[in-house]
């Protein structure tokens, strides 16, 4: 089996083949199949409940889906059973490769904002301790909280708890960030100055972002691919431009806050 | 008709998520060593944090005990018995029962508590995200913090309820000192202070690995009311097996 550390370049660095997904009968994800190149910004855009989040969590295997392929770089992580050691072996090695904001942030509350981000660099990296107060210094101040280290989760605002959770995101320098819901519970201001870190990151790490948002500006500022998910059907993806262009009645009504249209109000 | 059939059959899911558990428990406890600094802070939180409770407890116990078998024995001329009863009753039975009871109950709902809040606010989901196994990571710490710490309290206990007995009955009740002693160590084998620890051993594994499951098993859906339940079934189950536990052991050790 093949490295996953190891794919050559031009590897994509995720393709979905005809992924599908149930919770009892409610099917969440009805044969979706996309590929994300590596180091592009792909914004799924989609109403509430329409398998976003659900996509994020088969992309890691935290979710396996009912049918179809996830392919991590190469790799079918749909494929991996992680009752198996020597998949979940596996698996870890893909997950390594991720760093993920969740919708809360899923902060350590036992931890200080400074053990959060420092986590996932003393699991995974052989940084010495100098190291990693430096890097998580530099994460905290790029995200604008570098006065909250000593702080814990519960003594900061919703929108910091997010900003902290985006620095640990990215704290071990991932080839893929997963973000769900980046700007949700954010000032306006701080919404644009993560996606100025995104675009950065992009820019100066070469890391591949797949961002699960409502917010359409924030799609049209960072996004070079763009997807919407509606009734559990991926209804249109590809290069930012094309889409636009192409403008599908389900993406207009997204962008124009109609009530009326192919995205019923449930 | 069907809610009972519902109801058996969740019954049945739930006691089979249970053996797996406990599986998947003793194989990562027994396999790899825990994270250390996970371990230290819960053995401080379980066996330090349950001191003052357990201090309080055994005290009021083992001066009931000396007061209320006093009368009884004075019926027949025995009062000079009271040390052995104190002794035996406090260290085979009482003082272990307690100390598994009382401080699994408070350890048990905190481990249920905080897992089932860790797994409603995602934490257990970024654990895994960052290929961490939370059940290494989690509930192995816990199971050997809690199986470590009560066998601990439990010789606390005896130490404390022993004293508090021997309070009772020399300052309160005027018995000879020197007698009480002697009865009590006459009547109080090694062996029932070992019975004692063995009985908190186990009892503390089980509490431990109930809570831990039901704090864990708590899904993101349920919300702040799974966390209330898990915690609630922590502390009954707990309780209920911590009482069955030391009835068996009692019946198989002194038949």
């Amino acid at each position: 089996m093949a490295d996953p550390t190891s794919t050559p370049d031009d590897t994509p660095a995720v393709v979905l083949d005809n992924v599908s997904k149930s919770f009892g009968d409610h099917t969440v994800l009805d044969g979706v199949s996309l590929t994300i190149q590596r180091g592009s910004i792909a914004v799924m855009l989609g109403p509430s409940g329409t398998g976003k989040s659900v996509l994020l969590r088969c992309l890691v295997g935290l979710l396996q889906p009912d049918r179809g392929r996830v392919l991590v770089f190469g790799e079918d992580v749909a494929a991996l059973d992680e009752k198996r050691a020597a998949d979940r072996k596996r698996l870890f090695a893909i997950r390594r490769r991720f760093g993920m904001l969740f919708q809360d942030g899923a902060l350590f509350d036992d931890m200080t904002v400074f053990d959060n981000v420092a986590f996932p660099m003393r699991l995974h990296t052989q940084l010495s301790e100098q190291a990693i107060h430096e890097k998580v210094s530099d994460r905290l101040a790029r995200v604008g909280v570098a006065h909250a280290e000593q702080k814990f989760p519960s003594e900061l605002s919703g929108g910091m708890r997010k900003r902290v959770a985006f620095a640990r995101a990215i704290a071990i320098d991932p080839d893929i960030v997963l973000c769900d819901e980046p700007s949700s519970g954010l000032d306006p201001v701080m919404s644009a100055t993560l996606d100025e870190l995104i675009l950065e990151l992009h820019r100066t790490l070469g890391m591949t972002f797949i961002i699960i948002s409502h917010d359409t500006a924030e799609a049209r500022k960072v996004a070079d691919t763009i997807g919407m998910l509606a009734n559990g059907k991926l209804v249109t993806f590809g290069p930012a431009e094309q889409v636009f262009a192409e403008n599908h009645p389900a993406l207009e009504q997204f962008f124009t806050r109609a009530t009326v249209g192919p995205i019923k109000v449930v | 008709m069907q809610s009972i059939t519902q109801l058996v059959t969740h019954q049945v899911r739930q006691g089979a998520d249970f053996v797996r558990f406990i599986g998947l428990a003793l194989r990562i406890q027994f396999t790899r060593l825990p994270p250390r600094d996970v371990l230290v802070t819960q053995l401080v939180d379980a066996g330090w944090g349950s001191l003052a409770l357990l201090t309080v407890l055994t005290l009021f116990a083992g001066l009931n005990l000396s007061v209320q078998s006093y009368g009884s024995f004075e019926r027949f001329g025995g009062q000079d018995l009271l040390g052995m009863f104190a002794g035996v009753g406090g260290v085979r039975e009482l003082y272990p029962v307690m100390a598994a009871v009382v401080c699994g109950a408070r350890i048990g709902a905190n481990l249920a508590a905080s897992l089932a809040n860790m797994r409603i606010s995602e934490q257990i989901e970024a654990l895994e995200v960052m290929a961490v196994d939370p059940v290494h990571y989690l509930v192995a710490p816990r199971l050997w913090a809690v199986t470590l710490a009560l066998p601990l309290l439990c010789g606390y206990a005896d130490v404390i309820g022993l004293a508090a007995s021997y309070a009772g009955a020399v300052w309160q009740l005027g018995l000879d000192p020197g007698s009480f002693i002697s009865q009590v160590q006459d009547a109080v084998r090694l062996a029932d202070i070992g019975t004692g620890l063995l009985k908190g051993l186990i009892m503390g594994w089980l509490v431990a690995v109930i809570s831990c499951f039901h704090g864990y098993t708590v899904a993101k859906r349920d919300g702040a009311e799974g966390v209330g339940i898990a915690t609630n079934l922590a502390i009954v189950h707990g309780a209920v097996m911590c009482i069955v536990v030391n009835l068996i052991l009692s019946w198989l050790i002194y038949g």
